[in-house]
């Protein structure tokens, strides 16, 4: 594309109509996505502290928070864990959502009407409860003394004598568990209402044909269902892949308050967020360039995610243009 | 959801009941720690660990709570109204400005053709790739560069906090809406385009009324959104929400933990009444949003 072809095509946007209906979202998307990410490069190149930026912006040194970051995971006992925990927390996480879910949507699919509204409701709640309460319900369900729920039910069943701090002690599966537990009753309603709603498109005579001649519910499942859902599954696996590699916050209250180990109950996310905002000694520069390896990592998978999922087939040109 | 596909006609009950249990066994601790919390909050002690001794019924914390008193000894007194109003200020606003720009971008990406709107839908699905704490960092530098002068920094953090949060939900509102838009036949805005009315005012007039449970519906997630939020409302609010009033409750050693379960049923009000609402809606539009 020649310079002044690109010119009179921007041109022509602004004088369009579409140019006033998006004219906000990007405003938006400049200020609060792209901005940001401009700045997080440049801060990875300066030694910047404890945001004091008058004193550190203008200092430069080259690639060096990289080197750290890069030295940092190799070398750092503190912070290696918190990469194989990212890794271990995606995996299993993103099982449970996405075969989570599918269970959800087939077994309300066989289920009564009132049943299952009343199951859809409740598997919505986590992803609906504000954050802070969701974290405390946790907090003193794993809670390390004889306070925490799951310990109590434990010792009244004569299974533990003593409390366990799960959190804290049984390292590292006992602060994972944790973290993969609280994450995965959130993200298993998204697949469910995705499945849901896609069981709900197929069409009922097929169903139906199925029982007159006799097929059980897992022959249904196995044979129509599964089947039909194939496209929904991908797109759900690859979607809350990319949630849970940025997500941060239904972990964030559960490593301040103190439930699960900081170095096993943190993610990438988190360990960016918590080096720039509650560390005490903010290391903004290798903050950024952490961050800035994870933008790339989220980019390079966000758009194999959107060519497994075949992006221009999900996009039909618009109808109502004259 | 009832006009959905159900297998009601020719199952048979008894595996009906097994699945329904079994779902049910899965629930237990979801059912299990939300009712541990409301009901620690009517009580003298935290209901934790299934103790009925620990049961002690009053209403003494949700007294408290409204008088805004968040230690039963000595005199620190927060005004809770204040903070309730804070969460309920941020809730709104995000509520207003996402419904605002997503249904203006969702009808521009439904009706209009215009250069680059495939690449302009692939980047709204690619910034949910964006790792938020990234961003974070970056609009944290941005706010820091803005900073007013100090008697303006409350309404300024309001602001930032608003439009910050908002942006966030933009590319779901925008799907969300352009699901919705895509559902109304294109030949009545074309009559009224034919007799001389410009876009937007079709938009305004015309199109608007006609996707009102969409807009609904991004309000109510748009309001959740700002209401639950901890990160954006925690780095750049001067002011304390419900979620950094929690926050910084659970482990002080001056808090009454049953007030702070008060709090947290009253904080999880309005998730209850979203869902007695919008029960039916959550799934339809998540059924146009596949479709899409």
């Amino acid at each position: 594309m020649t310079k002044t072809n690109l010119f009179s095509k921007i041109k022509n946007f602004i004088h369009s109509d579409a140019f006033i209906f998006l004219l906000p979202a990007i405003i938006l998307i400049i200020v609060f996505y792209l901005i940001p990410i401009v700045v997080s490069v440049y801060m990875s190149f300066t030694p910047l502290k404890n945001w004091n930026i008058a004193r550190y912006i203008h200092e430069f040194v080259g690639f060096e928070n990289y080197w750290r970051f890069l030295y940092m995971v190799t070398h750092d006992p503190t912070v290696r864990p918190i990469f194989i925990t990212t890794v271990v927390f995606i995996l299993i996480t993103l099982a449970i959502n996405v075969l989570g879910g599918l269970g959800l949507a087939i077994a309300t699919f066989f289920m009564g009407e009132r049943e299952a509204s009343s199951t859809q409701l409740l598997w919505l709640l986590p992803r609906m409860t504000p954050i802070a309460v969701y974290s405390m319900i946790w907090y003193y369900f794993f809670h390390g003394s004889e306070i925490g729920t799951l310990n109590s039910i434990l010792m009244s069943l004569g299974i533990i004598h003593n409390p366990i701090d799960w959190g804290q002690s049984i390292i590292p599966w006992g602060p994972w568990m944790i973290i993969i537990f609280v994450n995965g009753l959130v993200g298993v309603s998204y697949g469910m209402i995705v499945f849901t709603s896609a069981i709900s498109n197929i069409p009922k005579e097929l169903v139906i044909a199925a029982r007159v001649d006799g097929a059980s519910n897992w022959s249904i499942t196995k044979n129509i269902l599964i089947p039909l859902l194939k496209w929904h599954i991908v797109y759900v696996t690859t979607w809350q892949m990319l949630s849970l590699l940025t997500t941060y916050d239904h972990i964030f209250l559960l490593v301040e308050w103190g439930l699960v180990n900081r170095y096993y109950g943190t993610t990438w996310a988190l360990y960016i967020y918590n080096m720039a905002f509650t560390a005490a000694e903010k290391d903004l520069g290798l903050a950024a360039a952490t961050g800035v390896i994870l933008v790339i990592v989220g980019a390079i998978l966000g758009l194999l995610a959107l060519k497994i999922l075949g992006f221009e087939k999900m996009v039909k040109e618009p109808r109502g243009d004259i | 959801m009832s006009a959905g596909l159900r297998d009601i006609e020719l199952r048979s009950r008894k595996t009906e009941i097994l699945i329904v249990a079994t779902v049910l066994i899965f629930s237990i601790p979801l059912i299990l720690s939300y009712s541990l919390l409301v009901l620690s909050s009517f009580s003298k002690e935290m209901v934790t660990n299934l103790n009925p001794r620990d049961f002690i019924p009053t209403l003494r914390n949700w007294i408290l709570f409204f008088e805004g008193r968040t230690a039963v000894f000595g005199g620190i007194r927060v005004n809770i109204c204040h903070i309730v109003l804070n969460t309920l200020i941020v809730a709104l606003g995000v509520s207003f400005l996402v419904t605002l720009v997503g249904s203006m971008t969702g009808y521009a990406v439904s009706r209009l053709r215009f250069s680059g709107r495939k690449k302009f839908m692939a980047l709204l699905m690619l910034l949910h790739a964006f790792p938020g704490s990234v961003m974070v960092v970056g609009i944290y530098f941005l706010y820091l560069m803005f900073l007013p002068s100090y008697q303006m920094v409350r309404l300024y953090s309001f602001f930032f906090v608003i439009v910050a949060r908002a942006s966030l939900e933009v590319p779901m509102a925008t799907w969300l809406m352009k699901g919705f838009f895509d559902m109304i036949p294109w030949e009545v805005e074309w009559a009224a385009l034919v007799d001389g009315a410009s876009r937007l005012k079709v938009w305004r007039k015309i199109i608007l009324p006609m996707v009102k449970p969409g807009v609904a519906a991004v309000m109510l997630f748009g309001f959740l959104a700002g209401w639950m939020d901890i990160i954006y409302v925690r780095t750049f609010l001067v002011d304390q929400t419900l979620a950094t009033w929690i926050e910084s409750n659970i482990n002080a050693e001056y808090s009454y933990l049953p007030l702070v379960a008060a709090a947290g049923t009253f904080y999880l009000l309005p998730t209850i009444i979203f869902f007695l609402l919008a029960r039916r809606l959550i799934f339809t539009i998540s059924a146009t949003g596949v479709k899409g």
